[in-house]
């Protein structure tokens, strides 16, 4: 038994695969495409490096030290991964949390649900330089920010997913007799999973936003610290080797939170847009 | 009836606010918090109404700047994207070439550009707008593909059987039946607008709001940081119910929400 499922899995996982690939062939030939041509379009019209580096010329600044200004890349993205990807664990944990229990008593519902909205329509952004005079520079206050633009989507995604149970589902539950455990576990949250996801993949984006604009206001280390630094020298490379490392960043977290979806909810089919 | 409801619903929000402000002085009273800790709403409100305090902020210049940039950078994401999702649906050449990159940079974090912009076009307006509108502008185009392409099928088997031309089907099926995605991806992008201008703003402007917070945070300015903070929830805000009311206006008939991935 436990053979097959090891087996089942692995063909899931196999055929996850395979669908990608089949999928992202084409797209994956058109942005290889995009680079080439920037690549070529820098060395025939000869565009000096400071105004557009070629991707060639950026990936060089990555991998290989530069006389004139020689980052410590592995510290760098060290450090912003650290405060995304904590940023981002700490938002789906605590979203998820927040949002089961106000959905458990519903006089909580209706006063915090109205709040969330309210707050997830203002730019949270803006809270970057307050919270960094509380808290000081440093990791805490990135992980904070990077959390805080995460947060609201998935709450209000949650709230929204285990809210939308059919009510012919609800009244058959209660008659059964099912408790308000059993009603959650066996009904609300699978129900709610597809919402859960799409708010966590929302918060991808958001969470390295927040720790790249955290870095940006205040920091010493990070690619959003190298961003603004090279800025100030007007050293252009850098900057496009961190946005690559940053994209790749936000890419394969965005990648891992579908693999995961599909892995929980295989009868769903790949979503279409991507 | 119903507007009864909007009524009651204004009248919740407003209660609502009250009681923030009400717990937030009485915190603030209580524990005898420091202003550069935490400032008493009156104090915030102060910098904005006393006048011999408001006059060194100069806030409408600052208010006048950032509502400039957001307002232009919306309304030109709004117009191109609309346009160039149209052009995408249009021809499915166009659509294969130009669709993964639109993807590719809707996944990408487009506010880490702004420094770029920055030494592209220097300081002011320009670098700003862009910034506000390369953030506004693929969740529009995104939307109004999705809501181009749902047509339901029998529909379409309909309209050419019927002979439609290319033009009818657009104008007479299409772009009605995109509408409510459209207006989905009006209202994030809305928000990210605002979002878009106040970080450009902290890194590369002289006048508006975000600049403004940056530069009362140098002088642990507390008060004026929260009034900049106020002032943007505010304008966000607003967009974000204009936004609403003009839905409800252009499509009285529906009420169904779109959800969004």
């Amino acid at each position: 038994m436990t053979k097959k499922t090891t087996f089942n899995r692995i063909e899931i996982v196999w055929n996850y695969i395979l669908k990608i690939v089949k999928k992202n062939y084409r797209p994956v030939l058109v942005i290889l495409g995009f680079f080439l041509i920037w690549e070529l379009i820098v060395r025939i019209f000869n565009i000096s490096e400071l105004v557009l580096p070629s991707p060639s010329c950026a990936l060089d600044h990555l991998f290989n030290a530069q006389p004139d200004a020689n980052y410590n890349w592995g510290v760098h993205i060290g450090v912003t991964i650290k405060e995304f990807v904590l940023g981002f664990l700490f938002t789906a944990v605590f979203g998820i949390f927040i949002a089961i229990i106000v959905v458990w008593s519903k006089t909580m519902e209706h006063v915090l649900m109205p709040a969330f909205v309210f707050i997830n329509s203002l730019p949270i952004i803006a809270l970057a330089p307050i919270i960094l005079l509380w808290l000081g520079y440093g990791l805490k206050t990135n992980i904070l920010i990077a959390f805080l633009c995460g947060f609201f989507p998935v709450v209000i995604n949650t709230i929204a997913g285990l809210e939308s149970v059919e009510d012919d589902l609800l009244d058959l539950v209660n008659y059964l007799g099912a408790s308000k455990f059993q009603l959650f576990t066996k009904i609300r949250i699978p129900n709610a999973l597809p919402y859960i996801f799409s708010g966590l993949k929302i918060c991808t984006t958001m969470s390295v936003v927040g720790a790249i604009v955290g870095e940006f206001i205040a920091s010493d280390k990070g690619l959003g610290y190298i961003i603004i630094n090279s800025q100030y020298t007007m050293d252009t490379p850098p900057i496009f080797s961190a946005l690559m490392v940053i994209s790749v960043a936000g890419g394969g977290m965005y990648m891992i939170v579908s693999f995961i979806e599909h892995l929980i909810m295989p009868w769903m089919p790949l979503s279409e847009k991507k | 009836m119903e507007k009864n409801s909007v009524v009651k619903n204004i009248a919740l929000k407003l209660l609502y606010i009250v009681i923030f402000i009400l717990i937030w002085q009485a915190i603030v009273s209580i524990f005898h918090i420091k202003e550069f800790v935490l400032p008493s709403p009156f104090q915030v409100l102060g910098r904005l109404f006393i006048p011999e305090q408001a006059k060194q902020y100069h806030w409408i210049l600052h208010i006048s700047a950032t509502l400039n940039v957001i307002l232009s950078a919306f309304i030109v994401s709004i117009v191109l994207g609309i346009l160039l999702a149209i052009l995408i649906c249009w021809s499915k050449l166009f659509s294969d070439i130009i669709m993964p990159i639109i993807v590719l940079f809707n996944s990408l974090p487009k506010i880490a550009f702004t420094p770029l912009f920055l030494i592209w076009f220097g300081y002011g307006f320009l670098p700003n707008l862009l910034i506000a509108f390369l953030v506004a502008f693929f969740p529009i185009v995104l939307n109004t593909c999705t809501g181009l392409m749902a047509v339901d099928d029998d529909l379409l088997d309909l309209v050419n059987y019927l002979g439609a031309s290319k033009w009818q089907l657009f104008f007479k099926i299409r772009i009605p039946n995109s509408l409510p995605y459209i207006f989905a991806g009006i209202k994030i992008s809305v928000t990210m607008c605002v979002m878009g201008t106040i970080v450009g703003e902290f890194v590369a402007a002289e006048k508006g709001l975000g600049y403004l917070l940056r530069d009362a945070q140098a002088f642990i300015d507390m008060p004026t940081m929260f009034c900049c903070l106020i002032l943007l929830s505010v304008i966000g805000l607003s967009l974000f119910e204009l936004v609403k009311f003009l839905e409800k206006k252009c499509m009285p008939w529906n009420n169904k929400e779109v959800i969004n991935d």
